[in-house]
């Protein structure tokens, strides 16, 4: 068994010449967020509908629950719930009306299973508004409470934030996070919104270009932004041997001729001030610093960063 | 599959075009209450009556079209609104959803016939231009079943073709290419197209029509049975790739 709810192993899909996904190996443990973060066109939808089986793999693997889902669709998809790109429904029938279909397919056993599903996503029950009358922060809305509906243990949401107010946003990123603390829930969910992904996973898989530059917990990756006090000065090699010498420090890095990083923020940073001018180095600027994930975004894709 | 079905007709409310394409079902009838009055007067045979109600252009060219029509919106329906993916990863088998389709149509085929048989019955009484004879009525309902269930199967390659196109245009194209099509080889050969097979099977019986062409029922069937199968391969085909 294996320990993954999803492993893709080599994941590949090319479009005539163009290279969507390639060799893209993540790895989605149970009970866990994973948020998929990556620019517009970076390949994050076409990841997910490779591993929903909505579009055909190139090359690679892709195990869901263990299993290859191609000719197990009928026990693994029922326990998917998922939401690709905008989701659509039947404009000629209420959300209620739409969601009865979905239950009525999937042969949804719990009674209330449409009305709880629109509580949670903040939607009304037996409301007569059409669905081609909502707003597009509403359509999301309807399709996480079809995501959810039939209870599933995983979740694949295609950037489900898309087109909500603020507030909305917050509210699908609390309710996101309570299915995964009180519920269990394991959930693979896709973002070009850094700050959205940084408040939800719990680990993160960088795409850019189709390749998963990155992938950790968001453990790791705080502690790979960790702070430090950025130190300007005349002469870096002088600083530093007065660093190691007087003060012992060890864990700090030189970033050019004038400025060094260093990773203890409880140096008593008066001291090594005074020190340094004594022994004619002179002190330009001393700072505390923090690399946020954009930075480190901006670090792993070489280029601009996200919004 | 019964709840593929039912979820297709929950999938028709307030698709008020739909219901009213059933109207269409009236014309033949409403036409003859005109025909008859200035040309034939009362007292007609009700089977002479029917004829024009309902098993002239009705089967020939109404209900053909109407079907047609109804095939390109249920399948386009789905198409403009992006929801097969979702369907897919219910999981709704792709060849079910095809044959539930297929139900809808069958059963809209039967409702318009038989609103038909109903019109024709109400236009020809109560005028004045028949008798009723439950006997002529049994005959007309036995025939309008045959063209509704019939008629459905010969649409197939219609609803094939509507499952394999992401637009409306093609498949509403080829519903009026394909139905003067079949009245067009209805005078060339019975056997080559599923419209004209199922005219001859319905005009089998039907006094007074005279089929210029040797009349072969079982060479009728396999027409329409050979395309039925070759539209099911294809929309089975169309739908396989269809995400």
């Amino acid at each position: 068994m294996s320990d993954f709810v999803i492993e893709t192993k080599k994941l590949t899909k090319i479009y005539g010449e163009q290279t969507a996904v390639s060799s893209v190996d993540i790895h989605v443990k149970p009970g866990r967020i994973y948020g998929l973060l990556g620019r517009n066109g970076a390949g994050k939808t076409t990841i997910m509908k490779m591993i929903l089986g909505l579009t055909p793999i190139t090359s690679g693997e892709v195990d869901v629950f263990g299993q290859n889902i191609k000719g197990h669709e009928k026990r693994i998809y029922p326990r998917i719930g998922a939401i690709i790109e905008t989701p659509g429904f039947y404009p000629n029938l209420t959300g209620t009306e739409n969601l009865e279909i979905f239950a009525k397919l999937r042969g949804t056993p719990r009674p209330n299973a449409v009305k709880n599903a629109l509580e949670v996503v903040g939607l009304p029950y037996r409301d007569k508004k059409l669905f081609s009358k909502y707003s597009l922060g509403m359509k999301q809305r309807l399709g996480i409470a079809n995501a959810i509906l039939h209870d599933p243990e995983l979740l694949i949401l295609d950037e489900p934030t898309n087109g909500l107010d603020p507030i909305g946003i917050a509210e699908v990123r609390n309710f996101i996070k309570d299915l995964s603390v009180d519920r269990g829930k394991t959930i693979l969910i896709s973002s070009h919104i850094l700050s959205e992904i940084a408040l939800l996973a719990d680990d993160i898989g960088i795409i850019d270009h189709g390749v998963l530059l990155e992938e950790s917990s968001m453990e790791d990756l705080e502690k790979k932004n960790r702070k430090y006090i950025q130190l300007q000065v005349s002469d870096v090699p002088k600083a530093s041997l007065i660093l190691e010498r007087q003060f012992h420090v060890t864990d700090y890095a030189v970033q050019d001729e004038h400025s060094l990083r260093l990773y203890d923020t409880a140096l008593d940073m008066a001291a090594i001030n005074k020190a340094l001018v004594v022994q004619d180095v002179a002190v330009i600027s001393s700072q505390i610093c923090n690399d946020t994930l954009e930075d480190y975004f901006k670090q792993i894709t070489g280029g601009e960063g996200i919004a | 599959m019964l709840k593929l079905i039912q979820v297709e007709f929950l999938k028709l409310r307030r698709r008020k075009f739909i219901w009213l394409m059933l109207l269409a079902a009236l014309f033949m009838p409403l036409a003859a209450v005109f025909y008859f009055a200035s040309v034939k007067g009362t007292g007609v045979e009700p089977i002479e009556f029917y004829k024009w109600t309902a098993f002239s252009y009705t089967p020939w060219i109404i209900l053909p079209v109407v079907l047609g029509m109804l095939c390109t919106m249920l399948m386009y329906n789905e198409n403009q609104y992006d929801m097969l993916k979702q369907l897919w990863i219910v999981p709704v088998n792709k060849m079910a959803y095809f044959f539930s389709k297929f139900a809808v149509v069958l059963v809209y085929s039967v409702c318009f016939m038989l609103i038909t048989a109903a019109a024709s019955i109400l236009t020809g009484v109560l005028p004045g231009y028949i008798a009723f004879d439950s006997g002529s009525v049994l005959y007309l309902l036995r025939k309008c079943m045959e063209i509704s269930l019939l008629t459905a199967f010969a649409v197939l390659p219609i609803l094939a073709a509507a499952a394999a196109q992401k637009g409306y245009i093609l498949p509403v194209c080829l519903t009026l290419v394909y139905t003067f099509l079949g009245f067009i080889l209805l005078m060339v050969n019975m056997y080559l197209h599923p419209l004209s097979s199922m005219t001859a099977i319905v005009m089998r019986d039907i006094p007074g029509v005279v089929i210029t062409q040797p009349l072969n029922i079982p060479g009728a069937f396999l027409c329409i049975g050979v395309w039925g199968v070759a539209s099911v391969l294809l929309a089975g085909a169309a739908l396989k790739k269809r995400k």
